[in-house]
């Protein structure tokens, strides 16, 4: 699912709330029939945080870094961080330092990262911001890949170009939901709201 | 015996030299290194008034760091990351910390030599602040091995870190506890204004293409060993005849082209 709305829209702040974390003010979030609690949502919601909140020149190679995605019980060892590298296409890059990789590898060491929690709901914000296209490209690719494997993922996104097409279902969002549902629909809805503002000028 | 009278405050310089940039390179990571400074300039108060009150003056030291690095972090806590009103309001708090320490020495009518304090005084340092820097060493060796990966996802990634179930805050307040411990068993040896040097330098030299935290923690513990000593030495050669406290600090500075090369 895509999360798609301006800077400001509320999206992080949406992000934050279902992971578990940022009390809501109203309405109860429910994961599959249970009011969301953090406890519950330590143990089925990952999330990959924005780009910015990352400090990429901390001394700290892929394989620790990926290792963190399981801070508690029993440490993940080389093969399970191993596998999750090769999930997201890092096979073979555990031992570089975190600020010697691209930031499409970056963000891919991030999403392994994620993946290591025992999550089956991951809630990426942002995860194709600030990367050049082909790196973008590739981390779609790895999201589809994802999704395939069982896993569902809801990625925030600002932008409203042709990767929408790729989500199964896209809800676009300005501090208020504006329009869900499969992206063409939400085009068509959009296209009509924008008819609407035009009309009342 | 009397050849030997280097040889505790020499132990103290090489104690000192190792835990403060410990102290220094965690913090550093966190980005709060600027909180050694404030904790360095606000243990006088405690000190003063332990010193009236005929307690551990380094306890009261402990405290009162503790408690105006708490009380600044609460004043900026209201303030947006980047924003400039937060350096603005932690110098404030530590000028006004120093101060407050320097005029409670006159209206509690206690006898501190001030210079000491400020500066160090290695030389007149003795077995007590030799156990002091030990027992601060272990504390921070203790914290650091026992929370390692804690603080490792707090630098990397603090909102991660907290969404992941950590105690951030108590991480934070353990953190500030060590430093604060740090810098009262190194008054004695280089002083609050100049401790910040030894908590700083050696953790730049030890950054640049370090691969983990413990080695960078290793390496800066290293570097400030060499400093120290270093600086020691030069400080008590008869034909130089300074105090040790400062050398410290100059040579802790003479090696930031070296930190620029190194990058």
């Amino acid at each position: 699912m895509a999360l798609v709305g301006p800077n400001g829209a509320g999206k992080s702040t949406l992000l934050h709330a279902l992971e578990g974390h940022l009390p809501v003010t109203s309405g109860v979030i429910e994961l599959s029939g249970s009011p969301l609690t953090p406890a519950l949502a330590r143990h089925q919601i990952a999330l990959m945080p924005q780009r910015s909140a990352i400090d990429w020149t901390f001394p700290i190679t892929v394989q620790e870094l990926v290792a963190l995605g399981r801070l508690f019980g029993r440490r993940p060892g080389c093969c399970d961080v191993e596998a999750v590298l090769q999930r997201v296409g890092l096979a073979g890059l555990g031992s570089r330092r975190l600020d010697e990789l691209s930031g499409g590898q970056q963000q891919r060491a991030l999403l392994a990262r994620t993946l290591l929690q025992p999550a089956s709901l991951l809630l990426l914000d942002e995860p194709c911001a600030a990367i050049d296209p082909p790196s973008r490209t590739n981390l779609l690719q790895v999201m589809r890949q994802l999704c395939d494997s069982g896993l569902t993922l809801v990625v925030s996104s600002h932008d409203w170009g042709s990767d929408l097409d790729g989500y199964d279902q896209v809800l676009v969002l300005d501090r208020s939901l504006l329009a869900q549902g499969a992206p063409e629909t939400v085009r068509r809805s959009l296209g009509d709201l924008r008819v609407g503002h035009e009309c009342c000028g | 015996m009397a050849d030997s009278w280097w040889l505790t405050p020499f132990a103290i310089a090489l104690v000192v030299g190792m835990l403060c940039p410990l102290a220094g390179t965690a913090l550093l990571v966190q980005r709060r290194l600027f909180q050694v400074n404030l904790i360095s300039h606000a243990v006088l108060p405690g000190l003063a008034v332990a010193l009236f009150w005929g307690i551990e003056p380094g306890l009261g030291g402990l405290i009162s760091g503790v408690l105006f690095a708490l009380a600044a972090e609460r004043m900026t806590s209201a303030l947006p990351q980047g924003d400039r009103n937060r350096e603005a309001v932690l110098n404030s708090v530590l000028a006004g910390s120093l101060g407050l320490g320097v005029l409670l020495i006159p209206l509690l009518g206690i006898r501190v030599d001030l210079e000491a304090v400020l500066f160090g005084d290695l030389l007149a340092a003795g077995p007590r602040e030799l156990i002091q820097s030990l027992v601060a060493f272990a504390g921070i060796v203790a914290l650091l091995v026992l929370r390692y990966r804690q603080y490792v996802y707090l630098g990397v990634d603090p909102v991660g870190a907290q969404a992941a179930g950590l105690r951030v805050n108590t991480l934070r307040f353990l953190l500030t506890l060590v430093a604060a411990a740090a810098v009262v068993s190194a008054v004695s040896a280089v002083g609050i204004v100049l401790v910040v040097s030894l908590m700083a330098a050696p953790a730049l030299l030890a950054m640049p293409k370090a691969r983990s935290l413990r080695q960078a923690l290793l390496r800066s513990a290293l570097w400030g060993l060499l400093l120290s000593g270093a600086g020691f030495v030069v400080a008590v050669q008869p034909a130089i005849n300074l105090p040790p406290g400062p050398v410290i600090g100059v040579v802790c500075m003479a090696t930031l082209p070296l930190q620029l090369l190194r990058r």
